[in-house]
């Protein structure tokens, strides 16, 4: 690996019930995943205001990953389903911004899936890689 | 001002606009519920976020320069003269802005 390759920085929020449970499982079973990624533990993943999303953007985050419990499954019944709904309206804001909306990206994952968490966090963090760092990231 | 720059500060506005009531009404209704046909819903709220980030950008164009006039704000955010005169006029009827004076036979306008 070359010194000076790009390694993006991605904020994930994770919700506490399913998410972050399923990031902790794969921490246990020993399960590989990139560095690049921050976790952010929330409650659920209802409680990603939209502000949180554009901090990150602003603060220099390259992408930004939202986790949260599979459809249904929300601790808190609509949670997840309030969360989608802004991840739609985010999508259309940040092209509007100027950043690529593939940057931003939602997955369901459950407490028992700690597989498919590392899986997403290296398809992230290659898919991020592909897009180059954040325009923001030079301000 | 550098596209980084000028994409810094449409985010910084898209953040305020995040935190206004206007937004935070149209992105907390819940789905069930709702009259209005997804599409149109979606269609009508998009408008309004992009409205809003505009209207920020104009604030805190004011707040970082002091009372501007029409040309200055279309000068300093890049949105169009006749859009910035709609907003202004919203945004007076609101009570955020003010008319404070003349420049160029044009009102200035400054934040309450």
């Amino acid at each position: 690996m070359g010194e000076d390759e790009f390694e993006p920085v991605i904020v994930a929020f994770c919700c506490n019930w399913c998410a972050y449970a399923g990031a902790d499982l794969a921490g246990t079973s020993r399960f590989e995943y990139p560095t690049n990624v921050r976790i952010i533990r929330v409650m659920c993943s209802g409680r990603i205001d939209p502000t949180f999303v554009l901090s990150a953007f602003r603060w220099g985050a390259d992408g930004v990953l939202i986790a949260g419990c599979h459809p249904g499954d929300c601790h808190y019944v609509k949670g997840n389903y309030m969360m989608e709904r802004r991840f739609n309206f985010l999508k259309e804001v940040l092209s509007h911004l100027g950043i690529e909306p593939a940057r931003l990206r939602l997955e369901w994952i459950s407490a028992g899936e700690g597989g498919k968490f590392a899986a997403l966090i290296r398809d992230v963090t290659r898919d991020v890689k592909d897009l180059g760092p954040s325009p923001l990231k030079k301000v | 001002m550098s596209e980084p720059k000028k994409m810094a500060k449409k985010t910084d506005a898209a953040i305020e606009a995040f935190k206004t009531q206007r937004v935070r009404w149209v992105m907390g209704i819940s789905q069930t519920g709702l009259k209005i046909e997804e599409e149109k819903y979606r269609a009508t709220a998009d408008g309004i976020v992009k409205d809003e980030i505009e209207r920020q950008m104009i604030i805190g164009a004011i707040k970082e320069r002091g009372p501007l006039t029409i040309s200055e704000l279309s000068e300093a955010t890049g949105i169009a003269p006749d859009k910035i005169l709609r907003h202004m006029i919203a945004l007076r009827k609101l009570g955020a802005v003010s008319e404070a004076g003349e420049k160029e036979h044009q009102y200035l306008y400054t934040v309450l």
